[in-house]
């Protein structure tokens, strides 16, 4: 009897209501990897956005952060495939998508996406930015880091006034192709999602847009942390004017963010569709910590709170106090914006497809799933901007604005 | 028209990025990629040339027969013998080598009530139903008939 009833009260816990027989067994089949593969994504897609802030809409207060934010897009951007590959396992064969690839598969597609947003917009105007610096630091650095720059000159050494001024302009073309391409890499996480069409807590024409707004503001919230963290290393005085301002595009990219994503919330509720129900049930019980407590009061009310606050009372706030509150907003909505993808990657895998029963889902800590992997990878970008950082940004230029000021690229 | 300094140099790598991944695609897809569809042609013969694990009834019909007579007149007659008893090919080649010995989890796989499972198809409730062993009341191979 025993060996009978094991497999039954095995069964039991894992389910919840009405599942099909198939849907008991293998659930969730995405999981950690595939909550934090958007989540890297979003963040290189919203960096881009920040920095197209400095170099297209001719922000200048914030030019301190441009650089920054370009290496911090980069650094995330190497890492943003490690997840897929993990996940899929047999990495060795990761070239084939590219080698072979099938024009109607939007993940064959991606591997285009990408290659075009690392290769002909990031690279390519961080390329351009640091031409000068290169040819400079190549001259007066020696050993490997001198080597090191003196590959990344391509061996152009010409810093006449004509060719300076075409590199601005390069630039300037660079972030106008960038800020659609940028929407285009997140846009398409947001697609693949919204095009499964059986599923009500994905298939939704939103989605796209609520990936792009999420990943601006999660970029923008990363720019902030990275800028505090990286002053503070250095011990250097924060920019305020600097801070204000991100703070300042922070605040309105999450109130339109929070505004979108309330929308659907609405619209979902008011056309209650087939599987309304059980979309509430997840929000009731299977999400609740995640969304109703992790994405929407930390990761969005509490932040709106706080930089609505900072709004209101820029100047009558100690300059202490807003870096703190900036920095705890940063924060707060980088681990909101977290919640906000394991809800909408797990919570799609959490119901029937009955729409009258839900699975459950146990995290694992090793193995190919588990999220001791996931925490790697996060692990990985931070590490790779440190060595950007400490390459190509400088103690001494480091919050200077970068050399050539937008507008001369604009108007030219 | 001359091109600046810069913009020739990133040209020329340009497309030694293009012409390496030319090269790569050419050098990498296999031979037989496309031949029939999206997949590489020789994959079929790679498929069909492995071993089969599974002996078939009529394997199971050279030795127990007897068992298979029963088994067509009951309900379980359009079951596979190695649906309950596991792969058997090594053990139709050679008899020493035993199957899987089948328990109680083999029936309860289709008859543990499940309301997507159609209501012709016979089913208990484990906890509910009577006994230890279900070979004690039910005999697999004619499960109509009590020991």
């Amino acid at each position: 009897m025993n060996e009978v009833t094991n497999i039954v009260v095995e069964a039991l816990p894992q389910v919840q209501g009405y599942v099909y027989p198939n849907e008991a067994g293998l659930h969730p089949v995405w999981s950690t990897l595939i909550v934090i593969y958007p989540y890297i994504t979003g963040l290189v897609a919203g960096a881009f956005i920040m920095a197209s802030l400095v170099r297209v809409f001719n922000v200048k207060a914030l030019a301190p952060v441009y650089r920054l934010s370009m290496l911090t897009a980069l650094a995330f951007l190497l890492c943003a495939t490690l997840p897929l590959l993990c996940h899929l396992g047999h990495p060795e064969r990761c070239y084939e998508i590219m080698m072979t690839p099938h024009m109607t598969s939007p993940m064959a597609i991606f591997g285009f996406v990408y290659a075009w947003y690392l290769m002909a917009v990031l690279l390519l105007e961080l390329w351009f930015d640091f031409r000068q610096d290169f040819v400079k630091w190549s001259k007066t650095t020696p050993g490997f880091q001198g080597l090191i720059y003196r590959v990344l000159t391509l061996g152009v050494t010409d810093l006449s006034e004509k060719s300076v001024r075409l590199d601005m302009k390069m630039e300037w073309i660079l972030s106008i192709v960038g800020i659609p391409s940028a929407f285009l890499l997140h846009g398409y996480v947001g697609f693949i999602f919204g095009s499964i069409k059986a599923n009500p807590w994905w298939g939704n024409v939103l989605m796209p847009i609520m990936f792009i707004l999420s990943a601006i503001v999660s970029g923008i919230a990363l720019c902030v942390f990275n800028y505090i963290v990286l002053t503070w290393i250095r011990r250097k005085t924060v920019d305020m004017r600097c801070l204000d301002t991100m703070a300042m595009f922070l605040f309105y990219a999450l109130l339109v963010d929070a505004v979108v994503e309330t929308l659907d919330v609405l619209h979902r509720g008011f056309a209650a569709e087939e599987g309304f129900a059980v979309l509430q049930t997840m929000i009731r019980e299977k999400l609740f910590y995640t969304l109703n407590i992790g994405q929407v009061l930390v990761g969005t009310l509490l932040p709106l709170l706080m930089l609505g606050l900072l709004q209101l009372l820029r100047r009558r706030v100690p300059e202490a106090a807003r870096r703190t509150m900036i920095f705890c907003s940063g924060a707060m909505i980088m681990f909101g914006v977290l919640m906000m993808r394991w809800n909408v990657v797990m919570g799609g895998q959490f119901f029937s497809k009955s729409f009258r029963g839900v699975m459950s889902y146990k995290m694992e800590f090793a193995g190919q799933e588990g999220w001791l992997i996931s925490v790697a990878i996060l692990c990985l970008p931070p590490i790779i901007l440190t060595v950007l950082v400490k390459l190509f940004l400088s103690e001494s230029e480091h919050l200077k604005p970068s050399e050539h000021l937008p507008e001369t690229g604009a108007n030219s | 028209m001359k091109l600046p300094p810069q913009i020739l140099r990133l040209v020329l790598v340009a497309m030694a990025i293009v012409g390496s991944y030319l090269i790569a695609r050419a050098v990498l897809t296999p031979p037989t990629f496309g031949e029939y569809g999206w997949y590489r042609g020789a994959a079929l013969n790679l498929i069909a040339s492995r071993e089969p694990v599974f002996a078939g009834k009529q394997a199971c019909d050279e030795c127990h027969s007897d068992i298979l007579h029963n088994l067509a007149k009951d309900a379980h007659k359009t079951l596979s013998c190695e649906g309950c008893h596991g792969v058997s090919r090594e053990h139709s080649n050679n008899p020493d080598i035993l199957p899987v010995k089948a328990t109680g989890s083999h029936c309860i796989r289709c008859h543990e009530a499940n309301l997507a499972r159609p209501v012709w198809l016979k089913q208990i409730i484990v906890k509910d139903h009577y006994g230890p062993k279900c070979t004690e009341c039910h005999l697999p191979h004619q499960p109509t008939k009590s020991p």
